[in-house]
């Protein structure tokens, strides 16, 4: 049986997917996921899942966005506005639009 | 706390909801549209983040939104009557939700923080989008500024009041600090809202009210003077007992009951005895 396994580095980090093992059940998943996957990389918690209950939805399943034109919800559409005067909302603007670079960058 | 702020989102999605009847322009429609759709989804990260902490279900946090047990930000009972109050909660109130949020994404809970990360993400629209419309009233009739300027008289003390009472008359910030949930106190957060705000309704023309009396010093923090605000009716409104209140949590429960058909359905996947499975 495979089991995923994601770890987190530091405590308030997401936890990332790292690999799978083989273990024929969720006790020795655990201590296998430990050995292979936090054995030497720096690690807080580990999430061990059995591979069946990972769905997984590909881009030739499903439109993930993008397809129409919604620049209405984007904030860098209202460009006539500053976000500089507010921190956290220039960070935010700036995460959208690293966000929509990447997706017209993968869309090529 | 986070029970609260789920809340806040649902009934601040309400409120946006009557915008979009109002806006002026397709644009602006859609706009109001995506606001109001981000705001339910933030109430349903939040529940998500609440529910982890074991105590209540989000069943039970729905039931208490509706049945009037459940608190929300002050700003959220009062009604919206026209467009030019569509700043006032897409600038101002939004812009003050922003300044408080962006601090949570260092809270102790992680999977607070992490809704904190989605929602802080969207968020920008949502302010900049305020900050637009209040840019176009602003700049158009003089009619419509001494309208915008009416409702800003009306909203501003409200405004103040959103980050709650001033630190020593704080009841709740204790807990919620010495846990690590809360990582500023309501006069920072304040503090730091009027300096970044007070400068953008300056800029659009608006007026600060005389009063509530507010003091800028030196060091760039402000003083507030609490007697000038209207604390009996903060806690009416924190007790679900103002007038809006009722309003708001009534419409809120008329559409918990609506769509209680839908949650049953939800709940039983199989639909009756003949219908397939939803998976495989």
């Amino acid at each position: 049986m495979i089991w995923e396994v994601f770890r987190q580095e530091k405590p308030g980090d997401y936890h990332r997917h790292v690999g799978n093992v083989h273990a024929p059940d969720r006790g020795m998943a655990e201590l296998f996921a430990q050995i292979q996957h936090a054995r030497r990389m720096t690690t807080n918690s580990l999430w061990v899942v059995p591979q069946d209950e990972v769905s997984e939805i590909d881009a030739e399943d499903a439109n993930f966005g993008g397809t129409t034109d919604k620049s209405y919800r984007w904030a860098m559409t209202f460009n006539r506005v500053d976000a500089s005067f507010a921190a956290e909302v220039a960070e935010s603007e700036d995460e959208q639009r690293e966000a929509a670079k990447q997706r017209e960058e993968a869309d090529g | 706390m986070i029970q609260f702020h789920a809340n806040s989102e649902v009934m601040g999605g309400y409120l946006d909801r009557a915008f979009t009847r109002m806006a002026p322009s397709l644009d602006r429609k859609l706009a109001c549209t995506a606001k109001t759709q981000d705001e339910i989804g933030h109430a349903q990260l939040l529940y998500r983040a609440a529910e982890t902490l074991g105590v209540k279900t989000r069943d039970q946090m729905l039931d208490e939104l509706a049945n009037g047990e459940g608190k929300f930000l002050n700003c959220f009972h009062y009604p919206v009557d026209s467009w030019y109050e569509a700043p006032m909660i897409d600038f101002f109130v939004d812009g003050a939700a922003m300044r408080r949020q962006a601090t949570l994404k260092q809270t102790s809970w992680e999977p607070y923080a992490h809704a904190m990360d989605k929602i802080c993400f969207e968020e920008g629209f949502h302010v900049k989008q305020g900050e637009d419309i209040l840019r176009e009233l602003m700049g158009s009739s003089k009619a419509n500024q001494e309208r915008v300027q009416s409702v800003f008289d009306e909203w501003w003390p409200r405004i103040l009041q959103f980050f709650g009472p001033t630190n020593d008359q704080s009841t709740h910030h204790d807990f919620a600090s010495r846990v690590g949930l809360k990582t500023m106190t309501n006069d920072e957060l304040r503090n730091a809202f009027l300096n970044a705000y007070i400068p953008k309704a300056r800029k659009y023309g608006l007026e600060i009210p005389d009063t509530p009396r507010i003091e800028e010093h030196d060091d760039g923090t402000w003083t507030v003077v609490e007697d000038d605000l209207d604390w009996d009716e903060f806690w009416t409104i924190a007790k679900n007992d103002y007038e809006g209140s009722h309003e708001q949590i009534g419409t809120r429960t008329q559409r918990q009951e609506a769509v209680e058909w839908v949650r049953n359905a939800i709940d039983t996947p199989s639909g009756g005895a003949n219908a397939p499975q939803a998976a495989d």
